[in-house]
């Protein structure tokens, strides 16, 4: 946890540096200006979003699912993965915490990169808010079908991977 | 304070959710899980205020018309190999990337780099990785996923460019 936020403040540094050496101090607070629009845009939604996705996962049966995804399911987990990483609502606001509490509950790592993948690919939610209006429903067909694999391969790469490195045992959290 | 229709869509998941899981599990869940949520919340509050911040830098640096000049092209693995970069270095939400595909498409990439892009931003975007996966799933997870989706964008490309060859899933460019 530590180690990611010393990461990514360390990435805001070098990106501030160089918009300084490009813009000056004016694209610096331009820049400011933005993150914190977007910043006031989640302050409300984002802690709705973090309660729902807490109470949700009281009354879904994640533990009956999580078993079904364990590390042991093997394809047939990684396909269901997949599957429900699709249906899972919203954005990263809403699934990641979701994700954590599948992790906790038993599912195996090749199905949760499975199910990020789908939740990544097919976002239903993204699918009909932004993508159809935008691009269109052929565009959409098109862009499903030829996504369709993504998550089944995604696991199952991750599992290779896995084996590779001898961390089929490795645990998580 | 400015209520959009997604805040008021948020709010009434929360309740909703928040009421079933009252009726279902009591009281003393309701609170267990409001007192997570606010956990949860907390320790996600420092990387994604530098997550809006890199997404805000990024943008100063990366200008719309340099990603359409370099994708505006047709064919060819470099094309898709390109669109797989900006796409992983395309920040914020579907609210910004939408559009920008679009432009993309309006500016003359093809299907197959179009998809290869979508699916480079949902699955190797920089910015969510880092203010969303990073801090809720660690490091070791984040690795391995990463690795794991790294070529399949390429992939989703390819197939997306054979599949155009048939008639009924030909895509005809949008009138400007």
């Amino acid at each position: 946890m530590t180690a990611a936020a010393i990461f990514i403040w360390a990435v805001v540094a070098v990106l501030a540096v160089f918009v300084w050496r490009r813009a000056g101090t004016a694209g610096l607070t331009g820049a400011g200006r933005d993150a914190l629009g977007t910043g006031r845009m989640l302050a409300f939604r984002l802690p709705f979003a973090l309660l729902a996705a807490s109470f949700l996962v009281q009354v879904v049966p994640v533990a009956a699912l999580s078993h079904v995804i364990g590390p042991a399911s093997g394809l047939l987990g990684i396909v269901l993965a997949g599957l429900i990483g699709g249906l899972l609502p919203g954005g990263p606001m809403t699934s990641f915490p979701i994700a954590i509490v599948f992790l906790q509950g038993g599912a195996g790592i090749p199905q949760m990169v499975a199910l990020i993948a789908g939740w990544s690919v097919f976002a239903l939610h993204r699918m009909l808010a932004y993508e159809a209006p935008i691009m269109g429903w052929r565009f959409v067909g098109l862009r499903l079908a030829s996504c369709a694999v993504l998550p089944v391969l995604a696991g199952l790469i991750a599992e290779a991977i896995l084996l590779a490195f001898g961390l089929g045992d490795l645990q998580l959290l | 304070m400015k209520l959009a229709r997604t805040d008021l869509v948020f709010m009434g998941l929360a309740i909703g959710t928040g009421t079933l899981c009252y009726l279902r599990r009591g009281g003393e869940a309701v609170l267990s899980s409001a007192a997570e949520a606010g956990i949860l919340f907390l320790q996600i509050l420092p990387q994604l205020a530098a997550g809006l911040l890199i997404g805000g830098l990024v943008t100063r640096l990366v200008s719309r018309e340099k990603v359409a000049a370099m994708l505006g092209g047709s064919s060819g693995i470099r094309r898709l190999l390109v669109a797989t970069l900006a796409g992983a270095l395309t920040p914020g939400g579907p609210f910004t990337s939408f559009p920008m595909v679009y432009a993309l498409w309006i500016a003359g990439a093809d299907a197959g780099a179009l998809i290869t892009f979508i699916a480079s931003w949902s699955l190797l975007g920089f910015n969510r990785l880092i203010v969303w996966e990073l801090p809720l799933l660690g490091v070791e997870f984040t690795a391995i996923r990463f690795l794991a989706c790294l070529p399949l964008p390429i992939v989703a490309g390819l197939i997306a460019r054979w599949m155009t060859r048939f008639a009924v899933l030909r895509l005809d460019r949008p009138a400007e």
